[in-house]
């Protein structure tokens, strides 16, 4: 049997590839089979050529070879498998030739993503507060606004009896719950010696497991409260206290009573409005007991029935507030009080409910249990997110169609050999989608790398859901969606060209930018200025309230937490640190200048009149000693402090101006007198026989006590025993030597209870803590997105830079100085960025002025700002075009 | 020589069967083998033929290697699991189509 020779076989592989056939595997196939046939006809006497030509003719020619070949090709094409293999192969090499912008494609999408996916991560955990409950559907909390004269009080607590109330006399509420903060706790188990401070503590009633579903480890949840000195604490304290023992049964010490542990609770997650450690039986509170509707104090939540409706039972409120407070406060206010009238005059005195699902990001009331979130952090973050996608997702459009003018040519080639338009669109969609998978995979890599970062920023306890297969689907979904969005247009665009203008070169249209593209440049750049302004005005509006005289000194003021400890011996504590050279003046209050100090509000009204609600003036009242002012460093404007030198002072008060102004006491408020009422009924109400007379003997400057975001309320000193902080200015340099004497002096005093200690200033500072955070995060975010804009104009600029190379010759051959090209090159983008600029700047005006109304005192939004922003941001595009 | 129009439905059936029965093949091989099974009577043509294997490739039923002998590379093709049950079905479907036929057109099977 012949056989065929390489030269032969190179011979056929030549003519059939001649002949068009070029289909990868078939072309091997045919030369294969034609050689056989060859050797076959060569056996029976023909020479090589002879056998060939006679083998094609039963083969059919080019016609048939290709005919076949077509066929196979058909086929193939139809199979959807085979397709995608080859879409594949394709999108890699494009992707793998051009390296450069498949990298700046993927990092810029992954850092978009990477940000988004924490945002959304933050914000999935801000919108899941308060769903663990099993009932939550029925859960809502009384929310109270009480407005007469010039007050005005949004409240989270309710009347002490409003709940007992409520549950008695309303068929729509199964159960109600009350909670009673009242600071922090010093906690020892009974056999211990030394005591550690607690804050998470709260009395509430014996109905608390059965409106929350907390689940109880160890106790009866029915009667766990029931009754008086017992408690419940959570499984982390009951550890904490009782390590490898049964902590139930065991006495705690709190402060100085004794409670008997009568349950242990699952620790509250994270999500919920109020992580209590430990719950005191409301039983053993008297202030609970009362009947008085006047005085609010009491977090009330309820459970409703199934199937009742709040807005029913909302709706019978009105009428509860006419039997129950109507009577109570015609008593205090003298006969001629009438709600109706009360209600006729403007004045307001309204419960509602809120659904307790709405409390973390809606209700920033009064006395609420702990600090919310805030909704509009969540939009703004949302907005946030959507804005870096945006612009990571122009990017991409904008170099896809950039790199147009290299594809052109081979769109035009594949039209030529017959590709559709949807195929051209397949093969373009599947590569960005192909980009979006990695970028994606990168993103989660890179948000996993950062997020603790973003969480001890954010003070959250985030995760990546990595167990759970939702994520999966939703990454996966969420990439192929942006993947297929992305390349959407420039899929479009790209598929559309004609094979004749582009194969003649007639159409470049990657060097000049399209409408489009420039259109696309502008919105991202709007939005990074947006930005820009944004982050500056967070960030002037933190230094302004770091920075705004406040009305006393902040600086080298040294606080000591519960002075109460000391018992007695509290002026001992002061006297002795008093002793000491550095430490110059010292006070023990309670109440302190900056939130998280004690508080308390009353009623009072200038003397010579009948209270009334027009005249009376909900107050401040804070129970100081001889040396508050002078600690705090506050300003008396008229008049003198309280002073040991007049024993008339225990009956003096000392204004702020705000309070003088409420009372309309005049230019000269020395000498009048303010009445509020001085007993309470056996009942808990308020005795409206009994009134008690303060003269006033000075005012003192305004200062701020509560953030900036609020007004300063009226005020007053009052001679008293408040123990809550021992206060000491000190002098700068002995910080050190300062604290160790307290501690000395503290612990000779006081043994086995904490010392604990902070800085005025830092305690000032932590008003502002969430509005740093915020300013911090924002900072963040918006560098981020200008990065990621950065870098596609980047990548822009670069490649028209590229496209211009023989241009850019040219001119300087023909004697074209450097700085002339970069006003060139400058020119086209510099445009863009100018009227990105005009744009962006009302809609940034405005925002940032919204922004600003929640604080009553705010830095202006100014001239300025915007002036620095043009020269910043024109600064990267000009740095790069110089390097090149 | 029969006529491709009678082939046409069953080429499928005959490679695969061929296939099943005599393991694996190249292109040239199968059609030398059925037309010396058929005594010369069924010429495959490489127009049918290669897009039918190509086709039963991608669908699975058949399975390809590929050898390297000097120049030439020869691609054998081999049955797989699911191609032999198909075959045995299409074997089926056919003698239950002759026997149709045969009772329609009223002829004597030798």
């Amino acid at each position: 049997m012949a056989h065929l020779n390489d030269d032969h076989i190179d011979y056929i592989l030549k003519d059939l590839r001649y002949r068009g056939i070029v289909l990868d595997g078939f072309d091997q196939e045919m030369v294969d089979h034609i050689c056989s046939v060859v050797e076959l006809e060569m056996d029976k006497g023909l020479r090589f050529l002879d056998a060939y030509h006679q083998t094609l003719t039963v083969f059919g020619h080019t016609r048939g070879l290709r005919s076949t070949q077509k066929e196979i090709l058909t086929s193939e094409n139809q199979n959807t498998r085979l397709m995608l293999r080859n879409y594949f192969k394709i999108a890699l090499r494009n992707l793998s030739k051009q390296r450069f912008y498949s990298l700046i494609n993927i990092s810029g999408l992954a850092l978009g993503m990477a940000a988004c996916l924490l945002i959304l991560l933050y914000i999935g955990h801000e919108t899941s507060y308060d769903r663990h409950y099993a009932n939550v559907d029925r859960l809502y909390r009384v929310n109270g606004e009480i407005k007469f004269g010039g007050n005005h009080y949004q409240l989270a607590v309710a009347p002490a009896p409003l709940a007992t109330t409520l549950m008695e006399e309303y068929p729509e509420v199964e159960s109600a719950v009350r909670f009673r903060t009242r600071g922090s706790y010093l906690v020892k188990p009974e056999k211990a010696t030394e005591a550690l401070r607690e804050f998470d503590v709260v009395w509430t009633d014996s109905t608390f497991f059965k409106v929350f579903s907390i689940p109880v480890l160890n106790g009866n949840p029915n009667t766990a409260l029931q009754e008086p000195n017992t408690i419940a604490i959570s499984k982390s304290m009951a550890e904490k206290y009782f390590p490898n023992q049964e902590a139930i049964g065991e006495t705690l010490i709190m402060d100085r009573w004794p409670f008997k542990i009568t349950a242990i609770f699952q620790d509250m997650p994270l999500t919920a409005h109020f992580h209590y450690n430990f719950l005191l039986s409301m039983a053993g509170l008297e202030e609970a007991k009362s009947t008085n509707f006047l005085s609010n104090n009491f977090n009330t939540y309820l459970l409703l029935k199934p199937g009742a409706r709040a807005a029913d039972l909302e709706a019978k409120f009105p009428q509860l507030v006419v039997k129950y407070i109507g009577p109570q406060a015609a008593e205090m206010l003298g006969g001629e009080f009438s709600m109706e009238k009360f209600r006729e005059s403007g004045n307001k005195l309204e419960y509602t409910l809120m659904p307790i699902t709405d409390i973390h990001l809606n209700s920033d009331l009064t006395a609420e249990l702990a600090p919310n979130g805030d909704i509009t952090y969540v939009y703004l973050f949302g907005a946030i997110a959507t804005f870096i996608l945006a612009i990571a997702c122009i990017n991409f459009m904008n170099l896809s169609t950039a790199r147009s003018a290299n594809r052109a040519k081979e769109v035009g080639v594949r039209k030529v050999m017959g590709s559709m338009r949807s195929h051209l669109i397949r093969q373009f969609l599947l590569e960005s989608v192909l980009l979006s998978v990695a970028a994606f995979i990168l993103a989660i890599g890179v948000a996993y790398l950062v997020l603790p970062f973003f969480n001890s920023l954010a003070q959250l306890e985030l995760s990546i859901p990595f167990g759970d297969p939702v994520f999966y689907g939703v990454v996966l979904t969420a990439s192929i969606f942006v993947g297929v969005l992305a390349g959407l247009y420039p899929s479009f665009f790209l598929s559309a060209f004609e094979p004749v203008k582009v194969l003649k070169g007639q159409l470049s249209l990657g060097s000049k930018s399209g409408i489009i593209r420039g259109a696309l440049v502008v919105f991202q750049f709007s939005i990074s200025i947006f930005l820009i302004i944004g982050t500056f005005t967070v960030e002037r509006q933190l230094n302004f309230i770091q920075n705004k005289k406040v009305g006393f000194n902040k600086d080298q003021v040294i606080m000591v937490s519960d002075v109460y400890a000391l018992n007695d011996k509290a002026e001992t504590f002061k006297n002795e640190a008093l002793q000491n050279s550095s430490i110059t003046d010292g006070t023990i209050s309670g109440y302190i200048p900056v939130s998280g100090g004690w508080r308390n509000d009353n009623t009072y009204w200038p003397e010579g009149s009948q209270p009334t609600e027009q005249n009376m003036v909900g107050m401040q009242g804070w129970q100081v000693d001889y040396d508050y002012l002078k600690t705090m460093d506050m300003k008396i404007v008229i008049g003198r402090g309280l002073s040991k030198d007049f024993p008339s002072d225990s009956n003096a008060v000392v204004l702020n101006q705000t309070a003088v102004k409420r009372f309309n006491l005049g230019n000269d408020p020395v000498g009048k007198k303010i009445a509020t009422y001085a007993g309470n009924n056996e009942d808990g109400t308020i005795d409206a026989t009994k009134t008690q007379f303060y003269e006033v003997i000075g005012v003192v400057e305004d200062f701020h006590f509560e953030s900036l975001k609020q007004n300063i309320s009226p005020l007053g000193f009052f001679l008293g025993k408040s123990p809550g902080y021992a206060s000491f200015r000190f002098q700068a340099k002995n910080t050190e030597e300062v604290i160790r004497v307290l501690e000395s002096t503290w612990k000779k005093l006081a043994p086995g209870q904490p010392f604990q200690y902070s800085f005025l200033d830092e305690s000032f500072g932590r008003m502002y803590a969430s509005e740093q955070r915020l300013g911090k995060i924002f900072a963040g975010f918006s560098s981020l997105a200008i990065v990621i804009a950065c870098l596609g104009l980047f990548a822009l600029t670069a490649f028209t830079a590229e496209q211009r190379t023989k241009e850019i010759g040219i001119r300087k051959v023909l004697g074209a100085s450097v700085s002339s090209i970069v006003v060139l090159l400058s020119k086209e983008f510099g445009k863009l960025i100018f009227i990105a600029f005009v744009l962006a700047s009302p809609m940034a005006w405005f925002a940032v002025d919204w922004w600003l109304k929640n604080y009553t005192y705010k830095v202006d939004v100014g001239v300025l700002v915007y002036v620095l922003l043009r020269r910043r941001k024109r600064l990267p595009g000009y740095l790069f075009r110089n390097s090149r | 020589m029969h006529s491709s129009e009678l082939l046409k439905g069953n080429l499928q059936t005959i490679i695969l069967k061929v296939l099943a029965d005599y393991g694996k093949m190249y292109g040239y091989e199968l059609t030398q083998r059925v037309k010396s099974l058929s005594e010369g009577m069924i010429q495959l043509t490489e127009g049918a033929l290669y897009p039918t294997l190509h086709r039963m490739e991608a669908e699975g039923l058949l399975q390809t290697e590929v050898v390297q002998i000097g120049r030439r590379i020869r691609k054998y093709y081999r049955i797989t699991a699911s191609g032999k049950s198909f075959a045995d079905e299409k074997v089926l479907e056919f003698t239950a189509f002759i026997r149709t036929m045969s009772t329609v057109l009223n002829v004597k099977m030798t």
